[in-house]
């Protein structure tokens, strides 16, 4: 005779709300028609339940299987256990249904969650429901978004012999990192090791690169997919161009770089920086005088080759079949101006992280001499060689991080960098004073901690304590904190202070996270299927993520993410077949069951 | 030194306001952006952290919340959305519950039930005194005109009392001011003596040079009439709002209790006489924060008044009930109302007696001593440090 199974479920809200927000009362009452549950528990973190009045409830209902059903349910796994323990229940059954795989954009993602809790409640396995079905799959894969993460999981598919579409949005890959002038903690030269990357990609006979190009829509099922891309206009002839830069040389039109991060200016017509991938050139239709106007023109009479700019090119759309995709849409920075306090935006000399990265870049507006942002003859603050440099520079961790006014979440790679750019201005200016100034630091990682001490030894002044204000004083800048260590206030005037800016989701994220169905965070990172054991797969079959836009990470974190990402797509085209997710339907019918 | 850790100190504190005592995560935000701030004196993380540490003896020896008037730049600014300003604010109610040696400020602070029942009583026993002892005449209502004074139409205030005369009626209420007033001072003089004995006596880092009592003594009747600290805050708004309800709130003391037989009079003042002119001020005063307050703590959009505690508002509520009924005994005693003046005199010292016996010595208002005590300690303080840190370097130099 086989025993009866009778069913003690446990809802919990870890109210961390990082990552879904259910309504649980609707749960627990789904759950309480279900016909094997005899007992339901409801609680939250901050007010548990008394391991004796579990023990009683498993007593008096005499419970044999408890599962734990919420976000994070294995932070109360431990309180089951030794209650599964103490009653003689076997800890087999002892079951977590994790939903923070589920968080939807609008925080309802309770149909999933109700599905998963009916498949346990039946006995079904949950890890078996994702393995349910298997599509055949398409050999070509979709890259979006062609920073280092997009970069590797391309060269690593290709590499495998596979067809590869890498989409990035603006007119070259390369992303954030190009920017950069240095990595940590090894100090690589950044564009020195990611340049070589880029040409292989460029050159790959496996890799076609969609720059300018954005995905508009998404159809099919895992393993099939039809994607449209928008190919916005370049009005450059990709195939002719010869990069001679005879064009931007006349073009009378400026607007701010964004390679630069708007610290110089370049042309309306343009290549994005000298090693652009590809190295063409292209047109900024906001910018252009022709495109407002009508007239103009220059760019097209100087042009060497015949018929190579095409001012009247429309955008374009195409249409492409893959099996996979891989998303590395990667990050923004922290609008430095929203935190009032710093004054960023206001005065001259307070930069952002990434603004500085170019300033000391050997390619950057002065040529990687650090100087004072001046106004030129037209009043515009520029950079410029000779302008004087400054004898002391301050560095503000955590700005826009760790912050409940902004984003609550540590941006994990600002206390790396922010050391490096300590590293590099005591390189570039031995005799400038440089103060760090942080809250906690966060050296985790091979090398890193040795790479603090290093700074430390290097003489730079690393303080305890958050900057609380700065201000205008007679063309210094007058910080002042705390220095928690020592329990004295601390006003440090300084000639220069760089904010070192936290990551955020890009803007368009939410919009692709809806097009592709998959989840995102409360603060807008995509979310990953298990966060301990699938970190590259999504809820959805065939999308893997990589590198920053699943959540903050370093450049190293990124490539292997990335890599992975790239194994797991290989591995399902070698398999010739791809996991789908929850059901095997298509992604129309999946937007309907999850709403 | 060495401290003993109160790990019950932070479940403690909630009952006297803010609720989270672990948000803090010391970044040292809030000591920065603070006006205030002066080295050993720093605001408000120093405090924050003594309470989470369970430091309850250190914390009873300090002065910082004292110093604090809640500007809200800190709680604006926090990362941890912590609440520096409110901490402050809940530390000085436990503080004044420290230096209470009668335990009743706790139990007003921590208990609606028995501040509500201690009003209560209060009221009715004010309510019957007058009732048994200082019953008006029975023809107040039907012989109206008898108690009005016939050239300027006022009620004769002091003469509703069969068998009293004005003066012998002033004397009585003039008694029983000076009673209240004897038992507030007699309380606050000895909480201030206990607040010296934690915060100066008890410190043992600090020996206070003997002059510095006196040549710093000035700050006490200083800091009491103008609160120059409070005005170094960026809002001005709020020193303003303080002033008008500290100045109001003074005069209208001194009137009542020290000056009563000069202020209730029979005689009907012309509008421009001194007497009335101060007590518009002093009402125009105690109105505006009244109203200023109240709307801000629905409202709920400055930070010092998105939290509200039971003694705020009940504070709020006494207030406004004493000056409300102030108002209409002035209008009524014009107006020639006799009987409608004396209820509302009557329910003006039943609302006014306990309000002054819970708010001066146990609650908020105890504040208006202990500020001004602590400037002038953290001032003894601040010498101390002066001489050690001159000792200090004479010992190097020898």
């Amino acid at each position: 005779m086989t025993e009866e199974i009778r069913f003690g479920v446990c809802i919990y809200n870890s109210e961390r709300n990082t990552v879904c927000r259910f309504n649980f009362n609707e749960l627990s009452d789904f759950v309480a028609k279900q016909s094997n549950v005899k007992c339901i528990w409801k609680f939250s973190s901050n007010k548990l339940i008394a391991i004796n009045s579990l023990l009683g409830d498993i007593k008096t209902y005499s419970l044999n299987k408890l599962v734990i059903a919420g976000d994070f349910p294995g932070e109360v796994k431990g309180l089951f256990v030794k209650a599964a323990k103490a009653s003689g229940v076997n800890l087999d059954n002892v079951i977590l249904v994790d939903f923070s795989v589920y968080a939807n954009l609008n925080g309802q993602s309770l149909s999933m969650a109700k599905k998963l809790l009916e498949k346990v409640l039946n006995g079904i396995e949950i890890e078996d429901s994702f393995s349910l079905s298997e599509n055949p799959v398409h050999p070509d894969t979709l890259v979006i978004g062609g920073g280092i993460a997009g970069i590797q999981a391309s060269l690593e598919i290709a590499n495998g012999g596979n067809k590869v579409y890498l989409l990035e949005k603006t007119g070259t890959i390369g992303g954030h990192m190009a920017m950069f002038d240095k990595t940590f903690p090894t100090l690589d030269c950044a564009a020195c090791i990611l340049t070589p990357k880029m040409v292989e990609v460029g050159q790959h006979p496996n890799i076609e690169i969609l720059t300018y190009s954005q995905l508009k829509s998404i159809s099919g099922v895992a393993g099939n997919y039809q994607a449209k891309i928008h190919k916005k206009a370049r009005r450059v002839n990709l195939s002719t161009c010869i990069g001679c830069g005879t064009c931007a040389e006349k073009c009378p039109r400026k607007a701010p770089s964004e390679f630069d991060a708007s610290t110089t200016l370049r042309k309306a017509i343009y290549i994005p920086f000298p090693q652009a991938v590809p190295n063409k050139y292209l047109i900024d239709a906001d910018h252009c005088t022709y495109v407002e106007s009508g007239k103009c023109r220059v760019c097209e009479k100087v042009c060497p080759v015949p018929d190579c700019i095409n001012l009247d090119e429309k955008d374009t759309e195409i249409e492409i079949t893959i099996g996979n995709i891989v998303v590395a849409t990667g990050f923004k920075i922290f609008d430095a101006a929203k935190a009032e306090q710093f004054g960023y935006g206001k005065l001259p000399n307070v930069l952002t992280s990434l603004e500085f990265e170019r300033l000391i870049n050997a390619a950057g507006p002065t040529g990687g001499n650090i100087t004072f942002r001046t106004q030129d003859k037209k009043d515009n603050w520029v950079f410029e060689q000779g302008a004087g440099e400054p004898e002391s520079i301050a560095i503000i961790h955590c700005v826009g991080s760790r912050d409940e006014n902004f984003n609550k979440y540590c941006s994990k790679v600002c206390c790396m960098y922010s050391l490096k750019l300590a590293h590099l201005v005591k390189e570039k200016l031995p005799k400038a004073s440089v103060f760090e100034y942080f809250i906690d630091m966060r050296a985790f990682g091979k090398g890193y901690e040795e790479f603090y001490e290093r700074i430390k030894e290097e003489g730079v002044h690393i303080i305890r304590g958050r900057t609380a204000t700065i201000k205008d004083n007679k063309g210094k800048l007058l910080l002042r904190s705390e220095d928690i260590l020592s329990e004295k206030l601390i006003e440090q005037e300084v000639d220069m202070v760089v904010l070192s800016v936290g990551l955020e989701p890009r803007e368009d994220a939410k919009k692709l996270a809806e097009m592709l169905n998959l989840n995102i965070t409360l603060d807008g990172w995509f979310t990953e299927r298990n966060y301990i054991f699938d970190p590259v797969n999504t809820n959805i079959g065939g999308i893997a993520i990589a590198g920053v836009c699943q959540g903050p990470k370093d450049i190293p974190d990124t490539v292997a993410q990335a890599s992975a990402a790239a194994a797991r797509v290989l591995q399902s085209i070698i398999n010739k077949k791809v996991k789908v997710g929850l059901k095997n339907i298509s992604h129309e019918e999946l937007k309907l069951v999850k709403d | 030194m060495r401290y003993r850790v109160d790990a019950n100190l932070k479940t403690e504190l909630k009952k006297f306001g803010s609720k989270d005592w672990n948000e803090c995560f010391h970044c040292g935000n809030c000591t920065a952006v603070c006006p205030l701030t002066e080295n050993n004196f720093l605001f408000p993380r120093k405090s924050i952290r003594q309470a989470q540490m369970g430091l309850k003896n250190k914390l009873a020896s300090n002065l910082d919340p004292w110093l604090c008037y809640f500007c809200g730049d800190c709680s604006k600014t926090c990362p941890r959305n912590a609440n520096p300003g409110e901490i402050m604010m809940t530390l000085r109610r436990f503080m004044t519950s420290v230096y209470d040696w009668t335990g009743l400020s706790k139990k007003f602070y921590t208990s609606k039930s028995w501040e509500i029942i201690f009003i209560m009583v209060m009221f009715i026993a004010i309510v019957a005194a007058f009732g048994v002892f200082l019953a008006p005449a029975r023809d107040i209502f039907s012989n109206a005109s008898k108690y009005i004074a016939p050239e300027s139409g006022g009620v004769l205030i002091n003469s509703l009392v069969p068998g009293l005369n004005g003066h012998q009626f002033v004397k009585i209420i003039e008694i029983g001011d000076l009673t209240m007033a004897a038992i507030v001072a007699s309380l606050l003089i000895s909480n201030i003596l206990r607040m010296f004995y934690f915060t100066i006596i008890k410190d043992k880092s600090v020996s206070v040079p003997f002059y510095s009592y006196f040549t710093e003594a000035w700050q006490l009747l200083f800091n009491f009439i103008s609160q120059p600290k409070f005005s170094k805050c960026d809002n001005k708004q709020y020193w303003l709002g303080h002033f008008l309800l500290m100045s109001g709130y003074v005069i209208m003391f001194t009137v009542i209790v020290g000056l009563l037989p000069k202020f209730q009079v029979e005689e009907i003042f012309p509008w421009y006489n001194w007497q009335r002119i101060l007590g518009y001020y002093a009402t125009f005063g105690l109105l505006f924060f009244i109203v200023y307050s109240i709307i801000g703590r629905i409202k709920k959009k400055q930070i010092k008044f998105k939290f509200s505690h039971a003694s705020d508002w009940l504070f709020l509520i006494m207030l406004g009930l004493t000056t409300i009924t102030g108002i209409l005994i002035h209008f009524f005693r014009i107006g020639g109302l006799p009987a409608a003046t004396y209820i509302i005199y009557v329910l003006h010292l039943a609302v006014l007696v306990p309000m002054i016996l819970i708010e001066v010595p146990f609650s908020k208002w105890s504040h208006l001593a202990y500020r001004p005590f602590a400037v002038y300690f953290s001032k003894l303080k601040k010498a101390a440090y002066k001489k050690q840190a001159s000792l200090s370097e004479f010992s190097k130099a020898a």
